[in-house]
């Protein structure tokens, strides 16, 4: 109950985890100009091992790994922001609403919202896009989809205790304007949930996009992704034990920027309520 | 008492309905041709097609399936499969013990880890917490897709004569069968573990912190009857709680292992089913998975509400 | 009338709280002493060092801080604060024992009345589990628990407030104590069940012959109760003398104020 952690704990968190994010945009951004090869040639010998030529060597059809890591990162990275970002919006969105119409309809809708937590994350997503299809859009839209309730029950829950306060009746009977309530009071409460629960929505992003790569309901080939990286290279892991160890590290890193942010958003932001 | 778990399950049979909607809907609203995709990969003349339709009773109205389809559902006809023209509820059963048993051990797993590390960590503090809290950190960042090929990564490195595909049904022999199992559970539960370590932290924390422990030093009680009588029965319900709710994350994941380690659970069919666009199959899977879930939520929910009871004061 | 011998001999008692990078002296040097069947009572208000004494005499430093004691708390010949901490264990609830603010906290949820009874006097006098069943039953009773024997079986929640603070007297009184501090027994309970709790501290204070140490900030409380009044500001004893005599004659302007603070009925003015 009385456990301090140095403030200093958050904010060496957060930077930390900055720093990671912007190894991770930067690839976003330029990884079809940093990496070394064109992904999709297949010029060299298969199965080299790590060379000066190839960092990481070669695939069984002797495809650069690198340049393979570094474009499937942008790949699986892209669409993780923006499905990310959407379900963000739409969130917000739903959970604004809900949280201040209140009443029936914020029932109804807390009800339907209900019937998509009922489904595991990963069930409802192989299901959606079992059902749309494999490709980039869809995964998008299924990683929305599935994201948005719960970033709405984050964003509801502040918004209506918020209404109940006293003060906020008080500034309403005295004539202060929604608008005005609502960005001097219930804002500010909705931005760090918010925070913490993107960062932490990222992080089960990339391993949602990832998984459902691997499974093969990803973004259909040439395109290299990182979750369809570690599944072809389990066929041949033993000859090319790199094949599996690039991708893995490289998803361990971005799950870890994300939640490295969280807990120091969480740190930083707790605290700061107190 | 009675009335609030009366009231629980009522509340779960709409959101029961709402999920064979979404169920349903899935399936059928889906571009490309559910007749045609029944056939499998065998082009059928448009007679021959009309007559499937017929059949499965696609030419009428949307609604009229739906309602067709949940009568059947609650007879417990699931539908045949489109790729073996059987029942799914006659395939999906035994997968589904399969799923179960993976899950359960997986569960137990995790609960075992994760207590144990997060009981140290709150009751150690120093160093053991942050080594603790670092590799949960850690743990946390590898999916369990990851770990699992990771785990087969090695085993085919350094331990070839191994063998990690060799899951054995239960019956034929359960020694082999939870050996087996071991490796998948573990990939399963690693990342869950984290969760259930946080929150013994955290509870046995919180637990420490109460006026009845004080108490109990304060009787001259040893420490070993003050941990385990004082401290961890109450830091456990909280606990026990949290690992019931992981569930539905360890049922996700359990696609990912058994595809991994092919086992042929609940899991593996779901993505067979995916993959060769088996409509029925994959309608039943969502459907039987996300009732599971619902239902171990609101039994995790009343034995909360009935601890709670005893704990919350007036 | 000879003094009692002594049972409690404080010297010099110091507390230092380390909370980060701050230490703070909660107690500042006190010395006292408590005779065998001596009743003595510590006055003062919140935060003056009172309940954090009593922890001194049984070495229970509050989970999550660290706290520094200073001085001598000899106990029948031994130094409380330098013996190990297992003897401390034997001692606690066996020789010192100690009954708590607030009630409805101190009794642990998951067990049952009759179980909180049994472990403490099966941890200190080897009893089996049949006898220190009947020996909790007969605690209950003593305490004034009608229907004792099924009670036993009950738990915590449900009893009320006052019941549950006579179960805790009945815990602390099961090995028959030489010492028994009562940390503001009666601040948390309705003011009708507070007298009742002070009588039945006062009976088995009387019947089982222990010392009481009683602390509270109500001097309306140690009234009737104890022999002798310490009273406590900011760490340090300001005034000590008997009931009568404090009463009567406070010398002190901090005694005075916290007299004051009790309404009496010879009141001259009408506080209306």
């Amino acid at each position: 109950m009385n456990e301090r952690q140095p403030l200093g704990g958050g904010n060496a968190m957060i930077s930390v985890g900055l720093l990671m994010l912007a190894c991770l945009v930067a690839i976003t951004l330029f990884g079809t100009l940093i990496a070394p090869y064109n992904p999709s040639a297949t010029g060299a010998d298969s199965l080299a091992g790590p060379s000066a030529a190839h960092w990481l060597g070669t695939d069984s059809i002797g495809r650069d790994l690198l340049s393979r890591l570094i474009v499937g990162g942008r790949t699986t990275l892209l669409i993780t922001f923006v499905a990310v970002t959407l379900a963000v919006c739409g969130g917000l969105a739903l959970g604004l609403f809900c949280g201040y119409v209140g009443g029936l309809a914020d029932q109804v809708v807390m009800r339907i919202l209900d019937v998509v937590f009922a489904f595991p994350v990963f069930l409802l997503a192989i299901a959606v896009v079992a059902a749309l299809g494999p490709s980039v859009p869809n995964l998008i839209l299924t990683i929305a989809i599935v994201y948005t309730p719960r970033l709405a029950r984050v964003v509801r829950g502040p918004v209506l205790s918020v209404k109940r306060w006293d003060h906020v009746e008080a500034a309403r009977s005295v004539g202060v304007s929604e608008f005005n309530i609502a960005t001097r009071h219930v804002l500010p409460l909705i931005v760090s949930p918010v925070l913490v629960e993107t960062s932490l929505t990222l992080a089960q992003t990339i391993f949602t996009v990832t998984a459902l790569s691997f499974l093969g309901l990803g973004p259909p080939p040439p395109d290299p992704n990182w979750g369809a990286m570690l599944s072809e290279a389990r066929q041949f892991m033993e000859l090319a034990p790199l094949a599996v160890i690039g991708p893995a590290t490289a998803i361990v890193f971005a799950t870890l920027t994300f939640i490295v942010l969280a807990n120091g958003l969480r740190e930083r932001l707790d605290v700061a309520s107190r | 008492m009675r009335r609030l778990v009366l009231i629980r399950l009522a509340w779960m049979l709409p959101i029961l309905l709402g999920v064979s909607v979404v169920a349903f809907v899935l399936m059928r609203a889906l571009p490309g041709d559910f007749a045609q995709a029944s056939a499998g990969t065998t082009e059928l003349a448009p007679e021959a097609l009309n007559i499937i339709r017929r059949d499965l009773g696609l030419d009428q109205p949307v609604w009229e399936q739906y309602l067709r389809w949940l009568a059947q559902l609650l007879k417990g006809d699931f539908g045949d499969s489109f790729t073996t023209h059987k029942p799914v509820l006659g395939e999906l059963l035994p997968r589904l013990a399969v799923t179960a048993e993976l899950t359960l051990m997986a569960g137990l797993m995790a609960m075992a880890l994760g207590a144990s590390s997060g009981l140290a960590s709150a009751r150690l503090r120093g160093r053991t917490d942050w080594l603790v809290r670092g590799v949960n950190g850690l743990f946390l960042a590898v999916p369990n897709f990851v770990v699992a090929t990771l785990i087969v990564l090695l085993a085919g490195l350094y331990f070839p004569e191994v063998g990690i595909f060799n899951y054995t049904p239960f019956l034929t022999d359960p020694l082999g069968n939870l050996g087996s199992l071991l490796l998948p559970a573990f990939s399963l539960a690693l990342a869950v573990s984290v969760t259930i370590s946080e929150n013994t932290r955290a509870a046995v924390l919180e637990v420490s912190s109460q006026d009845f422990v004080m108490v109990a030093r304060a009787k001259g009680l040893r420490p070993h009857t003050i941990l385990w009588q004082y401290l961890v029965r109450n830091a456990l319900t909280p606990v026990i709680t949290v690992t019931g709710l992981q569930l539905a994350s360890l049922l996700g994941g359990s696609i990912l292992i058994e595809t991994i380690f092919t086992i042929p659970g609940m899991g593996q069919y779901l993505f067979d089913s995916v993959s060769s666009r088996n409509y029925p199959v994959v309608q039943a899977i969502v459907l039987v998975a996300a009732s599971i879930v619902l239902f171990v939520n609101v039994l995790v929910d009343v034995a909360y509400a009935r601890v709670d009871a005893r704990v919350s004061y007036e | 009338m000879s003094a009692p011998a002594a049972l409690l001999q404080v010297r010099g008692l110091t507390a230092q709280f380390n909370r980060g990078d701050v230490a703070s002296q909660v107690v500042k040097g006190i010395s006292f002493d408590i005779g065998v069947g001596e009743s003595v009572g510590f006055v003062g208000e919140s935060g003056c060092g009172k309940s954090v004494t009593a922890r001194a005499l049984m070495r229970l430093a509050p989970e999550g801080s660290s706290v520094a004691w200073g001085g001598t708390v000899l106990f029948k010949g031994q130094d409380l604060l330098q013996v190990n901490e297992r003897v401390m264990q034997d001692i606690r609830g066996r020789r010192i024992a100690m009954v708590f603010q607030d009630p409805m906290s101190s009794l642990n949820p998951v067990l049952t009345v009759g179980a909180q009874i049994e472990d403490i006097v099966r941890r200190h006098t080897g009893a089996s589990a049949s006898q220190a069943r009947q020996r909790s039953v007969e605690l209950l009773d003593l305490v004034g628990i009608r229907d004792a024997a099924r009670r036993a079986d009950d738990y915590p929640h449900q009893f009320s407030g006052g019941m549950r603070q006579r179960v805790l007297i009945a815990i602390a009184v099961s090995c028959q104590p030489d010492l028994l501090i009562a940390d503001e027994p009666t601040t948390a309970l309705d003011v009708t069940v507070q007298a009742q709790i002070l009588r039945l501290l006062m009976r088995l204070r009387r019947e089982l012959g222990m010392a009481l140490m009683l602390i509270t900030h109500d001097f309306g409380v140690i009234a009737g109760m104890v022999d002798r009044v310490h009273v406590m500001l900011d760490g340090s004893i300001v005034e000590t003398g008997s009931v009568d005599a404090l009463f009567a004659n406070p010398q002190q302007a901090y005694t005075q104020a916290l007299l004051a603070a009790v309404p009496r009925l010879d009141m001259a003015e009408r506080l209306v």
